[in-house]
């Protein structure tokens, strides 16, 4: 077999073993509240066709125009009918279109460096696990890899196509969330340092290949390489700039959301500036990553991902270790600066919630890409060659072992550090009770449901069937319903005696947060003698 | 006494099992004839780990009142001991997140670190095999008694054979909403501490004891401290 067909099948390999970390079972967690925001806001532009920007949360809107395949291939018509599959599987295919995305830059980074970057954006486990929520993150980092690779593949080749294909990249970083500024200044600063750094350290590419040009006034003398052209560059801002219009404005209905997505900075400004709930200290992603126990039980690491992007570092700044592969110095010196500026940046906002490290670990990625091959490369005798190999294969497949206790064991473990501010199981359990309770009421999923909590998400996600449901911070003056559903906090505000005519379980939804659910008694009554019915079934054994 | 043994004390648990265990001990009595005399349960019970109980807790739920109090005496046939001590446990989850499933019954029901085997999220049960068929009195589990929680759908089961298909009795069923698909449970839930809970074996003959458990009000793992089958050989 060819070499270059034993990378090809090397890379497909990864690619369906990044696809099996993120596919399988995605129902799995308990909906995030953040999820079940965004899946309400999702249903709101599904049955009213209309979508009006919220400056103040939510993000961008094209996570949810980018729900709509699958929720047409699912079939579903309402969001009572939709599940928790439909709307992560988008999400884990932008997780695993990120590795895909890596091929185009095959030409500066050379096979074994994509192959390396591929395998650990495979099983990093923060990657395959934001892939599994129904978030912007890992749309955000796919988009910001495009523009990265359009915008490489546009100065390798002089096709405006390039051009125009970043140009759509930056605009649905912008209409997929705010916080794209950081990646496209991070972007903007690493080109202008590379640039300097470029000139100043008077490197050559390789031979029989055209040295950088810089910036030409026009295309009249044909497409060239290593040039950027002007026209290209203005065609490709007023495509960003249609884009993000077209998203934020909900297709020309509103022409008030696309000035609100500039506007909004000011909100996203001083969110970032500090004083919330989500403050962390500058160490907090990289402590993350680095090393995390929070309490007896499993450990969690990503340190090699951190490691090998020092060693990339390394290969950036010396050039050696790329020296059998095809390569681009400027290129490899963007990914390194790019990616230690977002790192830089994303720890100094103090605002901080894990998912957002997504968007500087794909960078550190594949800076560690590069690291690995660097490592490798600068072994001399070729038994040490081997065993660095079996080294780094080994971390890899810790890597892949602690995604898949993650995602498929650990998905709500708070020692999980990627389990931020998560419901627990139990919300799934009072669902599935709430369902039984309207089996025999005679309203059915008519039956009222009253629920008093000033936090209530993810509820709203998993009482969707229910046609009558009512969210108070306060108890309300009319406060009779079949079920009430009360934060354990505000039960004791409830009147007294409330509780007489209800028979009252309780369900965590976060730790140390309980839901009381009152059900009226005559109701619970007839459920018992349903349930009394029913023969014992199956034990479902943990699988 | 330092006060968190005074703390604990006052917070300890009210009835333990379905029916008040002082009415249910005259029932067992009636209906074993092979009980022979009562005599108090010796329980060698573990220093008490936690002060108070959580926040929150409306009247009227679906769960134990906490007692004033230490628990009254258990009373029990003569001769029924702790016959779970080193007896096999086995397990719905075959790769425990901490500790080892022996821990089940190894005789050390503190609260202290290593002394719990958690098991994954969901629900999950442990098995004890007693070797022989048992008249058992009274089974004692201490889920995790390091901090204050409740668990969910604790179910305890008795029978037979190993797959518990034969002669299956149910002794304690707090699922209120038959999530786990076990029947629907009539007792209450309850607060662990350093008592753990009593569950009236009735004097009931079985070689097998299996727990549920599906989550806390803590998390959504299950632990086990130590599980005592007070029994003694089935005539």
């Amino acid at each position: 077999m060819k070499p270059e067909h034993l990378y090809r099948l090397i890379f497909a390999l990864i690619v369906a073993g990044g696809l099996a970390l993120r596919l399988p079972r995605l129902e799995l967690r308990p909906m995030h509240g953040d999820e079940a925001v965004h899946a309400v806001k999702f249903e709101t532009l599904w049955q009213t066709g209309d979508y009006v920007y919220d400056p103040h949360e939510y993000h961008g809107p094209v996570l949810y125009y980018a729900t709509f395949p699958f929720v047409w291939l699912s079939g579903a018509q309402s969001l009572a009918e939709l599940d928790e599959q439909t709307l992560r599987v988008g999400p884990a295919l932008f997780g695993a279109g990120i590795i895909a995305l890596l091929l185009l830059l095959l030409d500066g980074l050379g096979w074994r460096v994509v192959l390396a970057t591929a395998a650990l954006t495979a099983v990093s486990p923060i990657m395959t696990f934001y892939s599994r929520y129904y978030i912007q993150e890992m749309l955000l980092a796919f988009f910001a890899l495009l523009v990265i690779c359009a915008g490489w593949r546009y100065w390798q080749t002089g096709n405006p196509g390039w051009a125009l294909l970043g140009g759509v990249g930056v605009g649905l970083m912008h209409a997929t969330k705010e916080t794209s500024i950081i990646s496209l200044g991070c972007m903007a600063a690493a080109l202008g340092v590379v640039a300097v750094w470029q000139r100043r350290s008077g490197t050559k590419e390789r031979a029989g290949e055209e040295p950088e040009k810089g910036i030409e006034g026009s295309r009249d003398r044909g497409i060239k390489k290593n040039v950027v052209v002007w026209g290209d560059l203005v065609v490709a801002a007023g495509v960003a700039i249609l884009v993000s219009v077209l998203f934020y404005s909900a297709f020309f209905r509103h022409w008030r959301g696309p000035l609100d997505s500039v506007l909004t900075y000011a909100t996203y400004f001083e969110r970032a500036g500090g004083h919330g709930l989500h403050d962390h200290p500058w160490y907090y992603y990289l402590q993350m990553l680095g090393f995390t126990h929070l309490a007896r039980g499993p450990w969690w690491s990503e340190g090699l991902i951190l490691g090998l992007a020092l060693a990339g570092i390394g290969v950036a700044v010396t050039g050696a270790g790329l020296s059998d592969q095809p390569r681009r110095l400027g290129l490899v010196r963007f990914i390194a600066v790019y990616a230690v500026l977002m790192t830089v940046v994303y720890s100094v906002i103090p605002y901080k919630t894990p998912w957002c490290a997504v968007q500087f670990v794909q960078p550190l990625i594949m800076l560690a890409g590069l690291g690995a091959v660097g490592i490798i490369s600068w072994v001399k005798p070729w038994p040490a060659k081997a065993v660095a190999a079996v080294i780094l294969l080994a971390g890899a497949a810790h890597l892949g072992w602690q995604a898949q206790r993650a995602n498929f064991r650990f998905f709500v473990d708070y020692r999980n550090p990627y389990v931020y501010a998560h419901p627990l199981g139990d919300v799934k359990y009072l669902s599935a009770y709430l369902e039984k309770l309207a089996d025999v009421h005679p309203d059915g999923y008519r039956m009222l449901v009253k629920v008093i909590a000033e936090d209530a998400w993810p509820l709203p996600w998993y009482l969707r069937g229910f046609e009558r449901v009512g969210y108070w911070e306060a108890p309300p003056a009319e406060l009779d319903a079949p079920v009430v559903i009360v934060a354990g906090d505000l039960a004791a505000s409830l009147p007294a005696g409330f509780e007489n005519d209800y028979e009252i379980s309780f369900y965590g939804l976060r730790p140390d947060i309980q839901l009381v659910t009152y059900v009226e008694r005559e109701l619970w009554q007839e459920f018992a003698r349903r349930q009394e019915h029913l023969a014992p079934g199956p034990v479902r054994e943990r699988e | 006494m330092s006060a968190t043994l005074i703390v604990a004390a006052v917070l300890s648990l009210a009835d333990d099992g379905a029916p008040g265990a002082a009415g249910a001990q005259g029932e067992v009595a009636k209906e074993s004839k092979a009980a022979g005399d009562l005599v108090p349960l010796n329980i060698k019970l573990p220093k008490p780990a936690f002060r108070g109980t959580p926040k929150h807790v409306p009247p009227g739920t679906n769960l134990e009142e906490p007692r004033k109090g230490p628990r009254p005496p258990f009373m029990a046939a003569k001769g029924a001991v702790n016959v779970a001590a080193g007896k096999p446990v086995t397990s719905s989850d075959s790769e425990p997140i901490i500790g080892s499933i022996k821990l089940v019954t190894d005789g050390d029901n503190s609260a202290d670190e290593g002394s719990y085997v958690e098991l994954g999220p969901g629900l999950q049960w442990v098995q004890i095999d007693l070797k022989e068929k048992a008249e058992i009195w009274a089974i004692l589990v201490w889920h995790y008694h390091a901090n204050a929680r409740v668990y969910h759908d604790v179910v305890v089961q008795i029978a037979d054979d190993p797959d518990f298909i034969t002669n299956v009795r149910t002794l304690f069923n707090n699922d209120h909403d038959n999530s786990s698909g076990l029947g629907l449970g009539r007792d209450k839930e309850y607060w662990e501490t350093y008592e753990g809970k009593l569950i009236e074996g009735k004097a009931a003959v079985a070689r097998y004891v299996r727990l549920y458990s599906k989550g806390s009000t803590a998390d959504d793992q299950n632990h086990y401290i130590e599980v005592e089958v007070y029994a003694r050989p089935a005539k």
